[in-house]
């Protein structure tokens, strides 16, 4: 199955679009930076609220900046996507069989499916109707706990991508 | 004294330990500051330039101590990673670029608390001193190049190539 994703991924022709142009890489990573923090930033200071920090401030209304949440995390699965197609050295196999981005691309699933809960079991509805200096629902806070956990284990895996030996030495792989 | 420094316990074992806590681990930790303290500077900046009016921007001042937490989790990753990288770091330009930023952004976020959340008018909720929208700005403005600039310190042959074309030496 690696080998077909890879196989796939290199029809892009992005290996070639970044080993000819050297300004691709650092300025995907710039971006994929500033798409971090816009994640942290929105959906971060939710669960943060929705933890007890920051009472006063009604969940309802830090839930607008969370669009630009979802257009940090749009800039990061491109610019993603560009490292992993386009990765100059091992090609796209060298991150799809790299044990710290499996678990990095694991957790974005755990965040996500947290988010559809949070969404379909009316959890953000019962959220949103807590008083602006008031304590969310436990299933609030469970679900902005998993939330956190789930963001900041992504920037731990993220960063042990290009590290991928230190992890596995740590594992006893 | 650089090399006393780069051969001290700490930063060898930072750089050379194939412990998960060492080099890798400080290295996510940097990333995690910048998050927290970048993260929550945005959203404040945005409410103060207007969006998101239904936040009391009062209520944001409480936010300060967990952007110095993220400062503070920087300010030691980032101690540690340069302890171990001394000569490096001191001879890559741009690294001087991004702590001038930071520092930029720092002294604009104290001020922002003095002249912004500490007058009168904002802790009442009468409203908010006008020059709020251009400590806003400027937050944004040093943050953005702090990152900028804190991604291009690892590429410094990307960085002077670029600079010698554009600036023709």
């Amino acid at each position: 199955m690696v080998e077909t994703i890879a196989h796939l991924m290199l029809k892009t022709g992005l290996d070639n679009f970044v080993a000819t142009n050297d300004w691709v890489w650092p300025v995907c990573e710039i971006l994929h930076f500033f798409g971090m923090a816009a994640i942290i930033g929105t959906v971060g200071l939710v669960d943060a609220r929705m933890l007890g920090i920051g009472k006063g401030i009604p969940i309802a209304s830090l839930e607008r900046f969370v669009p630009i949440g979802v257009l940090g995390l749009l800039l990061n699965v491109i610019t993603g996507f560009i490292f992993v197609a386009g990765n100059p050295v091992g090609g796209p196999q060298e991150y799809l069989t790299n044990l710290a981005f499996l678990t990095k691309m694991t957790l974005i699933v755990i965040a996500g499916v947290n988010l559809l809960v949070f969404y379909a079991f009316g959890i953000a509805r019962i959220a949103n109707a807590t008083a602006p200096d008031g304590s969310a629902p436990l299933s609030a806070k469970v679900v902005a706990a998993v939330s956190l956990i789930a963001w900041f284990g992504v920037i731990f895996f993220g960063r042990f991508i290009m590290y991928n030996d230190t992890l596995l030495n740590a594992l006893g792989l | 004294m650089i090399d006393a420094i780069e051969n001290s316990a700490y930063a060898v074992w930072v750089r050379e330990s194939p412990s998960i806590w060492a080099y890798t681990t400080i290295l996510s930790l940097h990333a995690m500051g910048l998050a927290i303290i970048v993260g929550i500077n945005t959203i404040v900046a945005l409410r103060l330039l207007g969006y998101v009016p239904d936040i009391p921007i009062n209520k944001l001042r409480q936010l300060y101590p967990w952007m110095y937490v993220g400062f503070t989790i920087n300010a030691f990753s980032g101690l540690s990673l340069l302890a171990a990288n001394l000569s490096n770091d001191l001879h890559n330009w741009m690294f001087y670029v991004k702590l001038t930023m930071i520092l930029c952004a720092m002294i604009n976020l104290e001020l922002t608390k003095v002249r912004v959340f500490d007058t009168p008018a904002v802790i009442n909720g009468t409203g908010v001193p006008a020059e709020a929208h251009r400590f806003a700005i400027a937050s944004m403005v040093f943050w953005s190049l702090a990152i900028c600039a804190g991604r291009l310190v690892e590429y410094p042959n990307f960085v002077e190539k670029w600079v010698g074309m554009l600036f023709g030496h």
